[in-house]
């Protein structure tokens, strides 16, 4: 790794991060907000014969304060939060050098590609990692100020944010071989967007309709539980899937980057 | 590890590079493109070698493939020592490399453009002050982001970022585009200091001029086919001119000015071109009767035209 590349990086998106990571906090703080406001409306809605499923967004629902975390991250608020980063900044790594024809002044020097793509590939995650993190605290601070700590086990909280960021990291790592895949920014953050997009509605598509509840085996999105892992529930085969999501596109970048033509930018 | 003082610094051997390798197929286009064929040539240590020929002849393929932007499709090269294929890292950590048409970093001022790639060149930019005062880029310019700079500050910082760590090897990619006139004598003079200094350049370009000023020897490529290595004065002798002169009185007798032709005569107005020496046509015509005299410089357009006119390289999908 090139810790120039990464310090550089992190530099050029420090003022991204610090609005993301802002937005990210307050967001977590409102979640445990809505839960003690709607929580009882929604349970009087099912006493009325509402259909649950039609209640819960995803693997969430407001009707645990784990639901409701569950919901904070897969909320299209949290999501577009996270996208930030995982999607956008990291499509644009290389792709959007390429296409400025910045990356050929800086392959120029003795960085191999390799180090350039560990490098901004560290600065994506260190990103995601931040806004995670953030957004996790506003929940925390929220929880607390709202006295509903004993609802979960704040021991596993951290475990939360690990999981997450092995989700994001995942979409991150796809963003980036697209990145490293596409000499503009364009098709990369197109094709980041629909592999995001299709996971999200496999997910929601399976919350809202039980006989398609199989599609949410196929989501990303569906093996990252905050409300199961705050309850002791943490399947930990969810963290071998992400984990093998997150692999794959590494490898297909690290064997894919250094073999491409970079021809002189258009 | 350093280059022997008597082994090429450039040493390219049937370096071949086709685009788009996929198969022929009638109505997609006409099939990979061939934008170098099987180029060999040497450059050695403390000259400056001109890389010459119109746009998309492969000047810049062959650039890139030399500092492993692109991969040859067939072919050996070295550069300072090292194999371009496996030991890319290595030799351009002893590179200043110019892309044409440089892009830059435009929320960074110009002096932190400059320390980040010292930084990545992991050495000390010991020429940046020099340059910097040679090619008139103040204290203050470096200061002001790169965005507000114009084409001609951006290409002074392109030169400064290639040459700043003062590399063996100098690779330039067109490195007077944007460059006014007192700039570029500014720039020739710097590369002729790096010569006399013992580093080596090897710059692209299509004027023929700059060539000229600064250039010891020239490869010229056509359509990704290598057409010559010459001497610059080798190349002169052979370069026509287009000569016009006007006079009062009796005309001139051109007829024993040897390389003159197409000589087009009016009343008081002669047109013709002119290869080799010029001294013998500024004899002949040299009196008091003599108006005007024009002697135009030969376009590199031209000079390729005059070389091989009638030959055709360029073979099926060369990259125009």
């Amino acid at each position: 790794m090139s810790l120039r590349v990464l310090r550089q990086s992190l530099f050029w998106q420090r003022g991204r991060l610090i609005a993301v990571g802002l937005a990210a906090l307050a967001w977590g703080a409102l979640i445990p907000t809505f839960y003690v406001t709607f929580q009882d409306l929604f349970e009087g809605l099912i006493e009325q014969g509402f259909p649950e499923n039609l209640l819960n967004f995803g693997s969430g629902s407001l009707f645990t304060l784990g639901g409701a975390m569950t919901i904070g991250f897969q909320h299209p608020m949290g999501i577009a939060l996270a996208a930030v980063f995982a999607i956008g900044a990291a499509a644009n790594a290389v792709a959007g050098e390429r296409e400025a024809g910045t990356l050929e002044v800086v392959l120029a020097r003795p960085v191999s590609r390799h180090r350039f793509y560990v490098s901004v590939g560290t600065a994506v995650m260190i990103g995601v990692a931040v806004v995670l993190a953030l957004l996790l605290v506003g929940q925390v601070l929220g929880i607390f100020l709202l006295g509903v700590d004993d609802e979960i086990d704040m021991v596993l909280v951290p475990l939360v944010w690990v999981a997450g960021l092995l989700l994001w990291a995942a979409f991150a790592a796809f963003s980036l071989a697209a990145s490293v895949s596409f000499d503009r920014r364009g098709p990369a953050i197109g094709l980041a967007l629909a592999y995001l997009g299709i996971n999200y509605f496999f997910e929601i598509l399976g919350s809202f309709l039980p006989d398609l509840a199989w599609t949410q085996e196929y989501s990303l999105f569906h093996h990252f539980n905050p409300g199961e892992i705050v309850t002791g529930n943490l399947d930990p085969v969810d963290l071998v899937i992400l984990g093998v999501a997150i692999v794959l596109p590494i490898i297909w970048a690290l064997i894919v980057f250094p073999r491409r033509d970079l021809a002189a930018p258009a | 590890m350093t280059t022997p003082p008597d082994e090429p610094v450039i040493r390219v051997e049937h370096l071949t590079k086709h685009y788009g390798g996929g198969l022929h197929r009638p109505g997609r286009g006409s099939g990979p493109i061939r934008a170098l064929n099987d180029v060999s040539l040497e450059v050695e240590p403390g000259e400056i070698f001109g890389f010459l020929g119109p746009n998309g002849a492969g000047k810049t393929t062959m650039i890139r493939t030399l500092l492993g932007f692109l991969h040859a499709s067939s072919g050996t090269a070295t550069v300072l020592g090292h194999d371009i294929a496996t030991e890319s890292v290595a030799l351009r950590r002893k590179v200043g490399y110019l892309p044409g048409g440089m892009a830059v970093y435009g929320s960074l001022t110009g002096g932190a453009s400059l320390n980040y790639y010292a930084d990545l060149q992991q050495r000390e930019p010991v020429r940046r002050e020099e340059l910097a005062e040679r090619l008139q880029l103040s204290r203050a310019d470096l200061g002001r982001r790169v965005r507000d700079y114009s084409r001609g500050m951006r290409q002074k910082l392109g030169v400064i970022q290639a040459l700043q760590h003062d590399p063996e090897l100098a690779i330039l990619d067109e490195p007077t585009e944007g460059l006014d006139p007192l700039m570029q004598l500014a720039f020739y003079e710097v590369l002729e200091d790096l010569r006399d200094a013992g580093r080596t350049i090897f710059m692209s370009s299509h004027y023929l001029g700059e060539v000229e000023r600064v250039c010891s020897r020239v490869a010229i490529i056509r359509a990704g086919h290598l057409m010559a290595v010459q001497h610059v004065d080798e190349l002169l002798a052979r370069r026509k001119r287009r000569v016009s002169l006007r006079w009062r009185g009796a005309a001139p007798d051109l007829s024993e000015v040897p390389g003159i032709a197409d000589v087009v005569a009016t009343r008081d107005r002669i047109t013709a071109t002119l290869s080799g020496d010029v001294a013998p046509f500024v004899r002949a015509v040299a009196s008091p009767s003599l108006v005007d005299l024009l002697i135009e410089p030969a376009r590199l357009e031209e000079v390729f035209y005059e070389f091989y006119a009638g030959e055709d390289h360029d073979g099926p999908g060369g990259p125009g």
